[in-house]
């Protein structure tokens, strides 16, 4: 039975890339299936846990209830793209430094949300609430928390706290 | 290095201050990796030619299963197969203690969730789409939801031989029912949890034709699913090769349930001979997987107005479900964990573990534990009030300590016991004087209040289940110096790997980033039991201790040989090997390591560690359930919107003996993880449960803690030399989460003056407990003055 496809093509981790998909495909299967990108996670497939949060022209949404095709033409960066090569971003060095990842599935996701908060220079105590999108189920997000406002005041952490 | 030598009972500061890895802070093994996206779960692993499952499952909580129709689901486009109990080649069974659980229904529908069919397919669409097109004809049968009144025997029976599936007791002393001067009776009703692990349950499986089979399953005990397997595969276990992939939390929820889904990806790759692989969505997985047991606790206890207890008589009935999985082992903690870290003269304890058609019970953090804490420390704090004592100062009476330390059990705790000191420590932390020395809340609806909760934990499996209490460990000396060490005990989050890393490096004397932990796989080491009962990283670590005693009787004369010393002579630390006393005469292991490959001496090792064999009656409940013992105090402060019921939790101070550090950010982690996951069952992680089925399956329905709900947590890390693991260190898995909730529940009922008996302590529950002093009551009760007036809410409910 052949389907139906569409072209979508975006900017994707800075790289222009063009995929033919199914019109009904989620954002979330694009990127993990389609470009092989399988750090973004899927946790829940309802925009409740935050686990397959990406960048979508610089604001972080919940792939899973993102339609590919919505995405022609913008620009998505996934965990994958944060860094600069070998050289992670702020957060993630912070998550590292801080000791706040455990079971690292929520990470990817956590990471994405945390460094659109970097980027808009929102205050620590808006932290929590602008992260409440993101469950963890194992850190309590107390060490995430810590991670954030080190990466947020671009003090680069050396775990000690 | 044995774990008890002189060196190892230096001060934890000290050796922090030496650089030693042991205590650190340094980076978690597993973390850049994770944080970048790159660790494949399981979900993130495909093959050429890997099908996707799906199950077909039953929408009723008991029936008989009178047709199976599976046609239209295998005229489906890209289905593969599509498979129901006829087509398994082994036993049909998956319980992993009891034979009474199917993989596949044959006859009877026990539980919202029983399988009935499994389909392969392409796609994971294509799967799914299948598996609802499969037609059952089921015949509802009477169904038992509530556990107490399942162990009535005309009640509807789950299975043949009746609901009751086991009764465990304590009786220690005379005098019950006893006599004192003040009495609490109460009836705690004690809610489940559901883990809500942030990855779902997932496996993939890869067969060899039919002669064997490689499982990657996200799970905490690849042995338990290594025995599933092999028996609906008809397998020697030799043949079934189950890896540990990464695992995205667990929490005990992956225990025993992987297996499930393991035994159906496995079935599904035989039959088709292609690799499969089973992600379950997270609805399914909520309804299907186990939960924390939900319980039934009844009290009767007594003291005397010298503020001492005098007898203690607890009957608790855990809500098994349908299927006993491992819930007579949750029974026993329970059973023995009744009274907490307190000297009860007296007592009788009766837990009795029933069978409903409601949710699967299984493993949680806290093992049975948590509940019968919960209601042990709400039956204190009345006490207390009763007594007119400070729940602070009526604890300190009753406490086991250094003098008083025969447990429930009629064991003798091994020294020191530390309740008092961490009671001390996080009342102080918590502020506990100066709070009550603050005169008068603030008056209005907002209501300010502090809670006490205590735990004290076996830290190895229960006497019941010695027989699985071992650990084995593989430990390879590599030519450049770096060493890979292999565990059978998992990491699943709670940083295994990081602390067998840092135990590995402090006793062969390299720097941590010199070893690699693998995960956990069947063929590489031996059967290790599960991860469970916080006994991760100290049996791997006693294991890891072993296993470089005996490299050492290899490294040792090579390293000496070098050295042109004796061997005994040689020393381990900061990655060189040198000679005791003689800072200058030192070569690197590498070079050791190099000079072994270079004559050809087997570089590998093997260690092993299990526990001292102990003596219990179940009869009586009398002797040592487990080795040894954690204590904590968990301290937390609430702000109560008494109009709306809403609870937050501003602070929590949490005090944990952990006998010693191993890896400060870890253990810190476990207990911030625990504390938030704690108040979250403890206030808003209701499992709304209706005729079987979970009416609330999804994280917006099923609330638990957001980083806008987590509190400030306080440490006191309490560490001393006593008993213990590895250098002295004790599990934290599970003490970290057992007291929070009930230091919630004290709290909120401090603040408002009334008492809460079921948990969670939902908005709705604090509002109709606050009755007559609800800030509303009045006008409530001027609404039930003119009779012809009605509340909008209630006719809209209509």
């Amino acid at each position: 039975m052949a389907e139906a496809r569409v072209a979508v093509s975006l900017l994707l981790n800075g790289r222009q890339r063009t995929f033919a998909v199914p019109p009904g495909r989620r954002l979330l299967d694009l990127l993990r299936e389609d470009a092989g990108l399988t750090g973004t996670k899927e946790g829940c497939g309802a925009g409740e846990c935050g686990a397959c949060v990406v960048l979508l022209d610089g604001r972080p949404v919940t792939s899973c209830l993102v339609l590919a095709a919505s995405a022609d033409g913008h620009e998505v960066v996934t965990v994958e793209g944060l860094g600069d090569g070998d050289e992670l971003h702020p957060f993630q060095e912070a998550l590292v430094a801080h000791g706040g990842v455990q079971c690292g599935f929520c990470t990817p996701g956590l990471v994405v949300t945390g460094a659109a908060i970097v980027a808009r220079g929102a205050g620590p105590h808006e932290h929590a609430r602008r992260l409440a999108g993101n469950l963890c189920r194992c850190t309590g997000y107390v060490k995430v928390l810590e991670a954030l406002a080190t990466a947020a005041t671009g003090k680069h952490g050396d775990g000690a706290s | 290095m044995a774990p008890r030598s002189p060196r190892t009972t230096a001060t934890a500061a000290a050796r922090r201050t030496a650089g030693a890895p042991l205590g650190g802070r340094g980076e978690r093994a597993d973390a850049r990796a994770k944080a970048t996206g790159a660790t494949r779960f399981v979900g993130d692993l495909a093959m050429p030619g890997m099908l996707h499952a799906a199950l077909a499952t039953a929408p009723l909580a008991s029936a008989r299963l009178t047709a199976l129709d599976t046609a239209a689901a295998r005229a489906c486009p890209d289905v593969e197969a599509v498979l129901t109990a006829a087509d398994i080649p082994g036993e049909n069974l998956v319980g992993v203690i009891f034979a009474d659980q199917p993989l596949l229904v044959t006859d009877r529908v026990r539980m919202v969730g029983d399988r009935l069919a499994l389909v392969a397919a392409r796609t994971p669409e294509a799967a799914w789409r299948a598996a609802r097109l499969v037609r059952a004809e089921l015949e509802p049968l009477p169904a038992v939801h509530d556990p107490v009144a399942a162990l009535d025997p005309a009640s509807p029976r789950v299975h043949e031989a009746g609901n009751l599936i086991r009764t465990f007791v304590v009786r220690r002393g005379k005098a019950i029912p006893g006599r004192a001067d003040v009495t609490v009776e109460a009836e705690y009703q004690v809610g489940g949890q559901e883990h809500a692990y942030l990855e779902p349950q997932g496996c993939l499986a890869v067969p060899e034709g039919r002669a064997r089979i490689t499982i990657i399953a996200s799970c905490q005990c690849p042995f338990y699913v290594q025995q599933a397997v092999a028996r609906v595969l008809g397998l020697p276990l030799a043949a079934v090769r189950v890896e540990q992939a990464p695992t995205g939390g667990g929490f005990g929820g992956k225990e025993d349930y992987p297996s499930e889904p393991a035994a159906c990806a496995a079935l599904l790759a035989w039959y088709t001979g292609r690799p499969v692989r089973l992600i379950l969505p997270r609805e399914l997985d909520m309804q299907a997987s186990t939960k924390r047991h939900a319980m039934v606790v009844r009290h009767r206890w007594g003291a005397g107005r010298d503020g001492r207890l005098r007898f203690a008589e607890v009957e608790t009935v855990l809500d098994a479900g349908a299927y006993i999985g491992i819930s007579t082992v949750v029974g026993e903690r329970a059973n023995v964990s009744a009274i907490g870290p307190y000297d009860v003269p007296a007592l009788r304890v009766d837990t009795r573990v029933a069978y409903t058609n409601n949710l699967f019970g299984g493993a949680f953090r806290g093992f049975g534990a948590p509940q019968v804490t919960w209601a042990a420390e709400a039956t204190m704090d009345k006490l207390a009030h009763r007594l007119g004592l400070d729940p602070l100062e009526f604890r300190r009476r009753n406490l086991l300590d250094d003098r008083r330390r025969t447990l429930c059990t009629g064991q003798r705790l091994p020294r020191p016991v530390l309740a008092r000191e961490c009671l001390d420590r996080a009342a102080a932390l918590a502020g506990w004087d100066e709070f009550h020395g603050r005169i008068g809340s603030r008056g209005g609806a907002l209501r300010e209040g502090l809670g006490i909760g205590l735990a004290l934990y076996g830290c190895n499996l229960h006497h019941g289940g010695q027989r699985l209490d071992r650990a084995s460990a593989v430990v390879i000396l590599q030519p450049d110096g770096s060493v890979v060490v292999r565990v059978g005990l998992t990491e699943m989050g709670q940083g295994n790997l990081t602390a067998c890393r840092t135990i590995t490096a402090q006793a062969l004397g390299v720097d941590p980033a010199a070893v690699q932990v693998w995960q956990p796989d069947t063929t590489a080491v031996a059967d290790s039991g599960p991860t469970v009962a916080s006994r991760g990283a100290h049996m791997s670590g006693l294991a890891i201790l072993d296993a470089v005693r005996r490299l050492r009787r290899k490294l040792d004369p090579v390293a000496a040989a070098l050295l042109g010393c004796r061997t005994r002579e040689v020393e381990l630390a900061g990655g060189f090997a040198g000679v005791a006393g003689e800072p200058a005469r030192r070569v690197a292991v590498a070079k050791v390591a190099a000079e072994m490959a270079a004559r050809r001496i087997e570089p590998i090792a093997t260690g092993w560690h299990r526990t001292r064999a102990r003596r219990f009656d179940p009869e009586t409940g009398t002797g040592a359930p487990y080795e040894f013992y954690a204590v904590a105090c968990h301290v937390a402060r609430v702000a109560v919107d008494a109009e709306l019921g809403l609870v937050r939790v501003e602070e929590v101070a949490a005090a944990h003996d952990v006998g010693r550090a191993l890896h400060l950010d870890a253990l810190e982690g476990q207990i911030h993880g625990g504390v938030v996951q704690g108040i979250g069952w403890g206030t808003t992680e209701e499992l709304k449960v209706d005729r079987g089925r979970l009416a609330n399956p999804s994280f917006t329905d099923y609330l638990i803690p957001t980083a806008a709900d987590a509190p400030v947590i306080k440490l006191a890390i309490v560490e001393s030399d006593g008993k213990g693991g590895p250098y002295g260190a004790k599990g934290i898995g599970e003490p970290s989460f057992i007291p929070a909730a009930a230091a919630v529940r004290n709290a909120i009922c401090a603040a408002l003056g009334v008492e809460i008996d079921t948990l969670p302590i939902t908005p709705p529950r604090i509002v109709a407990a606050l009755g007559d002093a609800h800030p509303f009551a009045w006008a409530v009760e001027a609404i039930k003055a003119e009779p012809d007036a009605e509340l909008a809410t209630t006719a809209r409910d209509r």
